[in-house]
């Protein structure tokens, strides 16, 4: 496409812009794997020979900091991310698929949702929670999850489903299917890059999810490991190594996770949305 | 709502070809409609919806109207005393101000920069696809891991300001501890973090162009300027709509890195949020009453720009 005489200035262009917006998150990385004084050392040299000490201190804390938490991530994660796919695709293809008044207002009313910050409504949450007796349990922070983040997903599925026939449905009502098994057999495998984003996004967001866990797990249950970094800067503010470390491990389970599904991670998304 | 009545085929038309041998009342059965139906896929999700948002919304409107403080009883009822605190506190005004400025800077710049990468980024090979990579890491990352990362950076004697040291430069900026610098510091840390989203989504549709639209345009003599105004604009905005929406979600909601990054200071409130703001007044401090009016603004704002946002989406569906 390219026959112009620069051709070897887009990808040095390219390698020079994405160098620079590397240069944070190389710092980190070079830093996990070396020893405490060369971090205030030299913090930009690469580690030369690396070690393995800061993240064999995370791993070995006395007080499981790091295990507790990830225990609780994925608990956390897992549960709230397969509860939320099947109740937002139900719910999005029944409001996608419906023009009554009441499907239009639910709709509005749940979009409107989409933007409110969780800080905002937070403390009555907590109220509500503790009524129920569902404060610092685990439980109670996939209910919350589950009822704050319905409405990306209804709005994921929503724009999606428009995008399929609806004859195939019909078709299978024909030959007595009921309802929710036409939806689960027909409807629900053709949902398949819908579900995807919303599956990734969403264990992407909970996982990294800060001031849910912070408040509703509370110090009493142990945290999540993302609250788990906030909890380690205050304790040794200086001991970047450790922080460091800590936060490499935490994150790698979101990057190994966005490694294999890299190809779905936006198709879904702008599929639903570009055909609406 | 316009969006759903440009549908209307899918909705409620009968097939095109309807089979002879139906009989008419299976109709009702295979419509999605009905008590039933919505029992059965609505109802759990507008319940647990309206447990952990509705209701909550209930309460702040609730509290916004008493001068509830869990440590100070009684809780008397006020009107809209709050309210009319909220409206000469220069406090609020600046959390409101500063909300807004990063909810707009952080909005156009990522998708202004975004947008600039995808160009750049819009050819194959192994070095783009690594590329790509790159540039979209920092969004997978929490929000509190990308502000430890650029508090290491920007701190006053950190990373940058000692390299700019070493380059010369007597007084390098307090990037954090500017009371005027901060809030833009801020901005520029979430939008390094969406940045790649931009990018993947624009190299998407970028890429979804047809290659035979350049061609008749070369032909037609178009450079590449007119090009990307006449050809590559127009077919980029359904994604720009989806860079949009996915950043004013996220630009609203952002907590982490102020309680991380600067902690609302320096100084009194220059880079606090409303979030922030709600948290530390309510949660924090107990000023329920106070936080609840503030948190109920926040909503009204929210669903302005909400409804905004929705007439956009429906507009490029009719246009679509």
């Amino acid at each position: 496409m390219n026959h112009s005489n620069h051709g070897w200035l887009r990808p040095l262009v390219a390698t020079f812009v994405g160098a620079s917006f590397f240069l944070p998150l190389y710092l980190v990385l070079a830093n996990v794997f070396k020893p405490g004084k060369d971090i205030i050392g030299s913090p930009a040299a690469l580690p030369m020979p690396p070690t393995l000490h800061n993240i064999e201190e995370v791993l070995s804390r006395p007080d499981h900091l790091f295990w507790y938490g990830l225990v609780n991530s994925i608990q956390v994660t897992a549960i709230s991310i397969v509860v939320l796919t099947a109740l937002s695709a139900m719910c999005g293809y029944y409001l996608a698929r419906n023009n009554g008044l009441g499907a239009r207002v639910m709709l509005v009313v749940m979009l409107a949702g989409l933007m409110i910050p969780p800080a905002v409504i937070i403390q009555p949450i907590t109220e509500v929670l503790r009524s129920a007796g569902l404060m610092t349990s685990v439980v109670g922070l996939v209910v919350v999850n589950v009822g704050y983040y319905l409405p990306f997903g209804v709005f994921v599925f929503a724009g999606f489903v428009k995008t399929i026939p609806v004859e195939i449905e019909q078709a299978a009502a024909i030959d007595g299917a009921g309802r929710l098994r036409v939806f689960w057999q027909i409807v629900f495998p053709l949902l398949r890059p819908a579900s995807a984003s919303v599956l990734i996004f969403l264990g992407v967001w909970i996982w990294n999810d800060f001031l849910n866990p912070l408040i509703i797990l509370g110090p009493a249950e142990g945290t999540t490991v993302t609250v788990g970094i906030y909890r380690a800067i205050g304790e040794h503010q200086a001991d970047y190594g450790s922080v460091f470390a800590l936060m490499f491990l935490a994150s790698l389970p979101v990057l190994i996770f966005y490694l294999a599904f890299q190809k779905h991670f936006v198709k879904g998304l702008t599929a639903g949305a570009s055909k609406g | 709502m316009t969006a759903t009545r440009t549908h209307p085929p899918a909705a409620t038309a009968p097939p095109l070809e309807p089979p002879a041998a139906r009989p008419p009342h299976r109709r009702a059965g295979r419509r999605v409609g009905g008590v039933g139906t919505f029992t059965l896929f609505g109802l759990p999700s507008l319940v647990l919806y309206g447990y952990v948002v509705l209701v909550p919304i209930g309460i702040s409107v609730y509290h916004s109207l008493t001068n509830r403080n869990p440590f100070r009883p009684p809780t008397r009822w006020v009107g809209l005393d709050n309210y009319q605190k909220l409206l000469v506190d220069p406090g609020f005004w600046k959390v409101l101000t500063n909300t807004i400025v990063i909810t707009v800077v952080v909005t156009i710049a990522a998708n202004a920069i975004g947008l600039a990468v995808a160009l750049l980024l819009d050819r194959r090979g192994w070095l783009y696809n690594l590329l790509r990579g790159v540039f979209f890491t920092p969004v997978v990352l929490s929000g509190v891991v990308v502000s430890v990362i650029w508090q290491a950076v920007l701190t006053d004697d950190g990373l940058l300001n000692s390299t700019l040291r070493g380059l010369g430069v007597e007084r390098p900026p307090g990037w954090l501890s500017d009371p005027d610098l901060a809030l833009y510091t801020l901005c520029w840390i979430m939008t390094w973090q969406m940045i790649g989203f931009c990018v993947v989504v624009y190299l998407a549709a970028l890429q979804g162009v047809p290659a035979d639209l350049y061609e008749a345009a070369a032909v037609d003599g178009a450079g590449p300027v007119e090009k990307f105004r006449h050809i590559t604009w127009p077919l980029l905005a359904p994604a720009l709509t989806i860079n949009t929406v996915m950043l004013l979600i996220s630009t609203f909601k952002v907590y982490d890195h102020v309680q991380v990054i600067t902690n609302g200071g320096p100084g009194d409130g220059t880079t606090s949020t409303i979030a922030f703001d709600v948290i530390q007044t309510g949660l924090i401090g107990n000023r329920v009453g106070h936080a609840s009016a503030v948190a109920v603004v926040m909503l009204v704002f929210v669903a302005v720009v909400a409804t905004i946002v929705l007439r956009l989406l429906q507009r490029r569906e009719v246009t679509s």
